[in-house]
């Protein structure tokens, strides 16, 4: 009975991670790509099965290898999570917008962070990238900035 | 220090009432031309003690008491008026104000006022008080759990960064809003910084981590992290987030593996480049007032680098942090 709940539990859970709206990613140490999400799916166009294996840097020649690679090393060497946000580079994957007839921006801004999975053995073989749509948050930020900008123009011809 | 805060819209005044303080008193004084600036600075953390006018333009001093009782500012006024109206002594002492003293000040009356509402004589007990405020045992242990934390955060950077990082003693203080602008502005001093900010939590314990790097510090971390570009804001940008992602990362990877639990940590915040370091905050510290501050100040050897790191840890958090720590605390 409570293998049956678990198992139950086990299809909700792949269920979830292959539906929730972040990208999901499984990387080995040559970054070859071992779990490719829904969501990855969606926005690239490729199939799981066209991704496997094959290496993030061959299959997105846009990613700047180093760039990342340094990023990456601390999470395997200090088990450490390490975050990039979209102010740094505005997207690693060159996904379109989710909202292609009312967004304003092209492309969709992300926020990437990358998680260690550690083996049964405590070593981190393997890292996790999750990735995040970000684009509405660019998006006010910037017309934010914008605005202010505007503003600061106004209020200094009008103390001249 | 302790903080005065002058309001007044006549600058011979607030040059009288500066002066009129007393001449032992170690005070750092602001000054507000207005109600509206007064409220800001006060917001800001920068009047412990308010000596306000009554007659200015755009907020008047009722309108700034009215204020401070609104907004809850912890602050004692003293009211500094020409106007002698009793109505106006009994107004202002009913919207809060402690004593209402007669334009134009005497340097012995506002000393008599001081030491008979103890602000003057208060601030040894202030110092004491601070440092009791949490239980000295505890206070043991966050710094013991800080000491590991930092020394694995530590140890992580120098291995990844080939450097011999200086390792400080972590200072652990139960404080307030106000006094966190003060350590900022202690840091600051005067030079221009960059910060990034990350909340965490984990079951039961909340807070945020705070990684602030000295401006003059760049150069040195791009030659340590290999950078060959022009540091460009862009470059630094980058060249804070990896520094930050390491110390913050490692420093509660640490501290959770103490505490025997796990932390969730969202995406970090950039607080903007080069900014003024009371900037960083003014925009949102209004919500909380107490708050656990362990700071750790890492320098590098050989080079000019100097980081901050702040974690602060909601007070509501203590209770399971106490809890889990029990076993660090017993005997």
């Amino acid at each position: 009975m409570s293998d049956h709940t678990e198992l139950t539990e086990f299809h909700w859970m792949m269920d979830m991670l292959q539906t929730v709206d972040v990208g999901l990613v499984v990387l080995d140490k040559d970054y070859n790509i071992k779990l490719w999400n829904g969501f990855m799916e969606s926005h690239s166009g490729m199939l799981p099965s066209e991704v496997r294996d094959k290496s993030l840097f061959e299959l997105f020649p846009d990613i700047d290898c180093n760039w990342f690679t340094q990023k990456a090393r601390q999470v395997f060497e200090l088990k450490n999570r390490a975050f990039m946000i979209w102010e740094q580079r505005p997207y690693l994957f060159r996904f379109p917008n989710y909202r292609p007839i009312t967004g304003s921006e092209d492309y969709m801004y992300q926020n990437i962070t990358l998680s260690p999975l550690k083996s049964t053995t405590g070593t981190v073989d393997h890292i996790c990238m999750m990735v995040y749509d970000m684009t509405d948050v660019a998006a006010s930020k910037k017309l934010l900035e914008i605005t202010q900008v505007t503003l600061g123009e106004i209020n200094e011809r009008e103390s001249v | 220090m302790f903080s005065v805060l002058i309001c007044d819209d006549s600058l011979v005044a607030r040059k009288q009432v500066a002066k009129s303080l007393p001449d032992d008193w170690d005070v750092a004084v602001h000054f507000a031309k207005n109600g509206q600036e007064g409220i800001n600075a006060l917001i800001e953390g920068k009047g412990q003690l308010l000596l306000l006018d009554l007659n200015m333009p755009v907020m008047d001093g009722y309108q700034v008491l009215e204020q401070i009782k609104q907004q809850g500012l912890s602050t004692k006024t003293i009211v500094i008026s020409g106007d002698i109206q009793p109505e106006a002594h009994q107004r202002v002492q009913k919207l809060g104000a402690l004593e209402f003293i007669e334009k134009p000040v005497r340097a012995e009356v506002l000393e008599q006022v001081l030491t008979k509402h103890q602000i003057h004589t208060e601030i040894h007990h202030q110092q004491v008080k601070q440092l009791e405020r949490l239980d000295p045992q505890v206070r043991d242990c966050y710094q013991e759990i800080a000491n590991i934390a930092m020394g694995q955060a530590g140890d992580n950077l120098a291995r990844l960064m080939n450097v011999f990082v200086k390792l400080p003693i972590p200072n652990v203080n139960l404080i307030e809003v106000s006094e966190l602008v003060m350590m900022l502005q202690d840091i600051e001093d005067e030079e221009s910084v960059s910060g990034i900010c990350q909340g965490f939590v984990g079951p039961g314990v909340c807070g945020e981590a705070l990684f602030i790097l000295s401006d003059s510090s760049f150069g040195d971390v791009a030659k340590i992290l290999n950078v060959k570009d022009e540091v460009d804001d862009q470059v630094q940008l980058e060249l804070l987030m990896d520094a930050a992602n390491i110390l913050i990362g490692s420093f509660l990877n640490g501290f959770a593996t103490q505490l025997d639990m796990h932390f969730s940590q969202g995406h970090p915040v950039v607080l903007g480049q080069h900014c003024n370091i009371s900037e960083l905050i003014s925009t949102n510290k209004t919500r909380w007032r107490r708050t656990v501050a362990i700071e750790v100040s890492y320098g590098l050897e050989g080079y000019n680098v100097h980081c901050d790191l702040l974690m602060l840890v909601t007070e509501e958090s203590m209770k399971i942090m106490n809890h889990k720590l029990s076993h660090w605390m017993e005997d």
